[in-house]
């Protein structure tokens, strides 16, 4: 093996997750300290801590190109893994690895920057004959275009971010008296995020599924797939719950979707572990929607169906090795579900809730697994995503896999933080869901209470609250309340206290 | 016992939303369903933090907070707030609230604490309900903040590129 010493450009969940491999296969890693979570758990469990808690910079040192180069050379790690987020898709940083003789886990410059480049990637599927949903030809360079072009192709019609990603600028346009403020928001949003004003328009598929099929290619010109994933729980574009299969796919479909996802591939020379991503709507048309040229989020469902290990893939890949599995070796067993547990308040409109985690209690029942980055004492600081907990359950068939995640749901204690959980508790419940009969507008069409609480729930905290009360109004020897405090209080006053809370 | 005393024999709590649940006192351990009563146990451990025990299952809860009579609980993640009241107080609040003019103003607060991408309204744009007002990024994500009411804009206080705390005040809409 030419890796030797990982430096790891990230943190949380796919830090942990990337030691565990590279432990396994005996390399070396490398993590960074930041002044943001000097007691993060990555940092315990990996070989080498780089301190950079003294360098009080604007920008997190997990984008600063330059420093992840040189904190490379001086801990003397010979490769990088990026995880996702942050620069993983930055082709520029993948060029600097190269450059400075650092093995970067992820593929080639050249194809990071084709299918980041959304306009490129639409280009390149056209070219290969790969189906997509109607569009400009290029960016958008004005509202006034945008009208024109969005009356070509008929409302409703999506403006995206040409180096755009996770949702972020992107906007549904229904009318056209709608395009104007809605083009001038999604440009700001890519110029903010992308750190580039350009975007295109598309033909806005309704009410499709999210369908993305795993790839793996390596160096030698073999590109595979390993199934798709159901990734149509989503809200506002962010993945909430992943699947893997999806219920919308027969054998024969997949077959054809997954020889699509490879040809793009091939057509980029692309090596590593990467995404390809479908919009397929109710006829069962689907369309090439984007390249993800990057370790997923939700790849721990591919995993527990396949039982290959996508980050040992992407780190023996990076190593020069020929792929281990033929198309035929794939086997899909079973079914996986994962839920993002997020310190999110669903009770607020999925609000972020950052604080401490004051306790964690996660199960390890055999069809559990579980990928954190957090445990009791953790902060969950607002600089970075929200996702604190993976929960990922595995059953022999789509309903045992439910029934499953129900119990799993119900083992999960995360305390000093409001999480995503009471979300998922009632989604598994959910008749449409349960049936697979959901697409990508589930969350806003089809859910009237974002949380479940069982009929007795608020009675049982309306007990705790009177409970609380009697401590600390009553006197133990008589049955009454002192009043001392409300008794001359003007009626303004009091009812000014009755309205603060 | 002194004047400022008061015999109570039932408590009231009551949600945000005005439901209404009533205790007799001495509160009892129990809840009855029905005809049958369940015991209803408040516990704590090193392993579970605090919980209730119900029919055989655990809830995990916690006090966010607590001020005079109110109390906000997390009770298996999801937040109740009820005041406590007696029959006296509950008595006294109806005949203030029913005192209370309708508001004629809405205040449009932070949500959550985030730096302000973008203000879409200006002093004197009308708004409708549902509208967006505020561009609020937290955590990584982009938030619209919705003007809950139709009326017309009278103060933005929310500047392009600052950063907020929760229930900072961004925009006054007068109805």
């Amino acid at each position: 093996m030419k890796i030797k010493r990982i430096l790891i450009a990230n943190r949380g969940e796919i830090a942990v997750r990337i030691i565990k491999t590279a432990r396994m296969m005996n390399i070396e890693t490398v993590v960074i300290k930041t002044d943001l979570e000097p007691n993060a758990m990555y940092l315990s469990l990996a070989d080498i801590i780089y301190d950079d808690t003294e360098e009080a910079t604007e920008i997190p040192v997990f984008l600063n190109i330059e420093k992840l180069i040189e904190i490379a050379h001086k801990t003397k790690a010979n490769a990088v893994h990026p995880g996702y987020g942050f620069l993983a898709e930055n082709a520029y940083f993948a060029q600097k690895c190269n450059e400075n003789k650092l093995i970067f886990i992820g593929p080639s410059p050249d194809a990071i920057y084709k299918m980041g480049n959304k306009t490129i990637a639409r280009k390149i599927a056209l070219a290969g004959g790969i189906p997509m949903a109607m569009g400009s030809e290029g960016n958008i360079s004005n509202e006034e275009e945008a009208v024109v072009i969005a009356e070509k192709i008929g409302y409703p019609v999506i403006i995206k971010a040409a180096s755009g990603g996770g949702g972020r600028g992107m906007r549904i346009v229904r009318k056209p008296e709608e395009m104007e403020k809605m083009f001038i928001i999604a440009s700001k949003e890519a110029e903010k995020a992308f750190n580039d004003p350009s975007v295109f328009i598309e033909k806005y598929i309704e009410n499709p599924k999210h369908i993305e099929f795993q790839i793996l290619g390596d160096t030698k010109g073999n590109v595979i797939h390993l199934g798709e994933r159901e990734c149509s729980i989503q809200r506002k574009h962010q993945k909430l719950l992943e699947e893997a299969p999806s219920i919308a796919l027969d054998e024969n479909l997949r077959n054809r979707m997954g020889e699509m996802a490879v040809q793009i591939a091939k057509a980029v020379n692309y090596h590593s572990a990467g995404t390809v991503e479908f919009l397929l709507d109710s006829e069962r048309n689907f369309y090439f929607m984007e390249m993800n040229t990057r370790i997923q989020v939700e790849h721990a469902v591919t995993e527990t169906i396949t039982g290959i290990d996508l980050i040992e893939q992407q780190i023996r890949i990076a190593n020069g090795e020929a792929l281990m599995f033929r198309q035929e070796d794939i086997k899909l067993n079973g079914w996986a579900i994962e839920c993002r547990i997020n310190a999110e308040d669903v009770q607020a409109g999925f609000a972020p809730a950052p604080g401490i985690i004051e306790s964690l209690n996660l199960p390890s029942d055999p069809y559990i697994r579980i990928d954190t980055g957090v445990k009791a004492g953790s902060s969950i600081v607002a600089n970075y995503d929200s996702m604190i907990v993976k929960l990922i359950v595995k059953g022999t068939d789509r309903k045992n896999a439910i029934k499953n995640c129900k119990m799993a749901l119900d083992k999960v204690w995360i305390k000093g933080t409001k999480t995503t959980l009471p979300f998922f508790r009632m989604l598994v419940r959910h008749q449409k869901f349960q049936d697979g009969d959901f697409t990508t507008a589930f969350i806003e069409k089809d859910i009237e209470k974002y949380f479940l609480n069982s009929e007795y729930e608020e009675m049982l905290a309306a007990w705790l609250a009177t409970k609380l009360f009697v401590e600390e109004n009553l006197n133990d020897d008589s049955i009454s309340i002192d009043f001392k405090n409300g008794k001359d209080m003007s009626p303004w006053l009091l009812n000014k206290r009755i309205n603060q809370f | 016992m002194t004047n400022n005393k008061l015999q109570v024999k039932k408590l009231y709590s009551l949600t945000s939303e005005k439901k209404k649940y009533s205790f007799s006192l001495p509160l009892k351990h129990s809840i009855r369903i029905g005809k049958r009563e369940y015991e209803v146990k408040l516990k704590s451990d090193e392993k579970f933090g605090t919980y209730i025990l119900w029919k055989n299952r655990k809830y995990p809860v916690e006090i966010v907070r607590s001020r005079q009579n109110k109390y906000e609980i997390l009770f298996n993640d999801i937040s109740y707030t009820f005041t406590v009241e007696t029959p006296f107080s509950l008595q006294r609040m109806k005949v203030l609230n029913s005192k209370m003019g309708k508001a004629e103003k809405e205040d449009i607060k932070a949500p959550m604490p985030g730096k302000i991408i973008d203000v879409l309204v200006r002093e004197g744009s009308s708004v409708l309900r549902g509208e967006p007002v505020v561009i609020l990024e937290a955590m990584k994500m982009q938030n619209e903040i919705l003007s809950p009411v139709n009326g017309v804009v009278t103060k933005v206080v929310a500047r392009v590129n600052t950063n907020v705390m929760k229930d900072d005040l961004l925009v006054e809409i007068k109805l």
